[in-house]
């Protein structure tokens, strides 16, 4: 972009969405589905599944994020402002989350059924709704970018998070985890149905908070990003993994191919859904002039 | 106490860019890194059509969005009001960046980038990057010239009124159509520009209260 067209028209946002910054987008769905499997194993007690989530916060999310930024050596100054700043607050909860998943792990092998294993079970269950969360008060906190600025944004994170946690403690029992796969269903059923509600709330509500807010809805709904949106987003994370749903209810048993077939378009529809929102964050024009 | 503004006289603007160019020069800013820019618009249709130049910089907002983003205290506000980045803080989080609603922050990411590829860095640039040590890895953005602010107080003159302690976009702008002064002198030039020629901070509705009035009529 050469200076003089900066801002003239819609702007929007590239940093944290191309050239590294997919790093910043991988580390948002990771966190998600990280803090979203460890609530999920929480709630159906799967040690392996509290373990896998707590993994990938540690090595996927905290490697993209570390990987993304410019300095990451001084990571550690992250925790220096959480008074004002979403992202100060979140690496606090994430680094709490491994410190309290650790200990809450290490009581689940070794002494479980005690007091201090449910404490940490709360403690660490805290935490994961919170690392869940934060992203989405990140991106709310930025008023120049309309789509964002919605307090829908944390709660459809810590819903997409649980979803995608749900789905994967349901591939577990495909392969032979000890984990009640109808209930598993019939949450993620209601959840998904929830969720598809709750995205179009936010779009609607989006388009009126102002003109670049509409501007980001048009490229979701019918500009450029419409493929990711409808495909990925609606037809992948939705659509596909309610019909799978509703046929294993119906049936009254769980088919393992129609479950791994829901499972990985759950998937695509997690990381669809955060790439078209970072996407189509758009700034409002700077001055009130057309394009040049 | 002191609060460090701009005024823009778009009326007087004829875009030639000395500004973006003097700003460039005097921090020996890297390729494709503006701490200046102008943005040139038109409105109307053909055949009565208006150009618009409006330049654009750092608001030096009072309720600066990128301060409370900043996850380290590396973007802080001075007690004048000026907004500055100490880069020995910054971890690269781009996030002041994003939060910025008006994108005048830049990402540094190439510190060995050339204004002449494959011909290596030119004495100037060399001279540049060791009287403006900008790190690689970090944000970066206009600072009001505030080591000319700075240096100039030292030496007892006035931001403003002394070009020595002038930001160089005022002190290079042709037809003066930059002003710099001392918001909270409600005697200053700046304060009077502001009150009789009704100057308008960019995009109020975020809240922000910019350091930088613009006078469009």
């Amino acid at each position: 972009m050469k200076p003089y067209e900066w801002m003239v028209k819609y702007t929007p946002q590239t940093e944290w969405i191309e050239g590294r910054g997919i790093l910043m987008w991988l580390a948002e769905v990771f966190g998600g589905i990280g803090a979203g499997l460890y609530l999920v194993a929480l709630y159906f007690n799967s040690v392996w599944g509290m373990v896998l989530g707590w993994l990938i916060v540690i090595a996927l999310k905290g490697g993209f994020h570390l990987a993304y930024l410019g300095k990451p050596m001084r990571f550690w100054r992250m925790l220096l402002k959480p008074q004002t700043s979403w992202m100060a607050r979140g690496f606090i909860f994430m680094l709490l989350f491994i410190v309290f998943g650790a200990v809450q792990l290490a009581y689940s092998w070794w002494l479980p059924g005690t007091t201090g294993e449910a404490v940490f079970m709360v403690l660490a269950g805290i935490m994961a709704l919170l690392v869940a969360m934060y992203t989405g008060f990140v991106m709310n906190y930025v008023n120049g970018i309309q789509l964002w600025n919605s307090a829908l944004l944390p709660l459809l994170f810590v819903l997409t998070g649980v979803l995608d946690g749900l789905a994967l403690v349901i591939a577990a029992s495909v392969f032979g985890g000890n984990i009640d796969v109808l209930a598993a269903e019939a949450i993620s059923r209601t959840l998904l149905i929830t969720t598809a509600a709750l995205i179009a709330i936010y779009l609607w509500s989006a388009t009126y908070i102002g003109s670049a807010g509409r501007q980001s809805v048009i490229r979701l709904i019918h500009g450029n990003l419409a493929p990711i949106m409808w495909v990925g987003v609606i037809l992948c994370g939705i659509i596909l993994p309610v019909v799978i749903s509703w046929f294993t209810h119906i049936a009254g048993a769980t088919s393992a191919p129609l479950l791994i077939i829901a499972i990985i378009s759950e998937m695509i529809g997690a990381f669809a859904l955060k790439y078209a929102i970072l996407k189509a964050g758009t700034y409002g024009p700077l001055i009130p002039v057309s394009a040049h | 106490m002191t609060r460090w503004g701009m005024v823009i006289d778009l009326r007087k603007c004829v875009g030639c860019y000395a500004c973006m160019v003097s700003c460039k020069q005097d921090h020996f800013l890297p390729p494709n890194i503006f701490w200046n820019r102008l943005v040139v618009g038109e409105t109307g249709k053909y055949p009565t059509v208006t150009k618009q130049l409006y330049p654009v910089l750092c608001n030096h907002c009072d309720e600066a969005a990128c301060v409370k983003a900043c996850p380290t205290g590396a973007t802080s506000k001075r007690e004048d009001g000026l907004v500055s980045i100490n880069y020995d803080e910054c971890v690269g989080c781009r996030y002041c960046l994003i939060a910025c609603p008006y994108q005048q922050r830049t990402y540094y990411s190439n510190g060995k980038k050339e204004y002449f590829p494959g011909q290596g860095l030119t004495e100037l640039e060399l001279i540049g990057q060791e009287l403006y040590p900008l790190q690689p890895g970090t944000v970066v953005k206009c600072n009001f010239c505030m080591e000319r602010i700075d240096q100039g107080l030292a030496k007892g003159l006035i931001p403003g009124a002394d070009r020595e302690a002038t930001p160089v976009c005022v002190n290079a702008c042709p037809p003066k159509a930059r002003t710099f002064g001392d918001l909270d002198d409600p005697d200053s030039e700046i304060s009077t520009l502001i009150k009789h020629r009704k100057g308008q901070q960019l995009h109020t509705e975020y809240g922000t209260d910019p350091s930088v009035y613009y006078i469009i009529r």
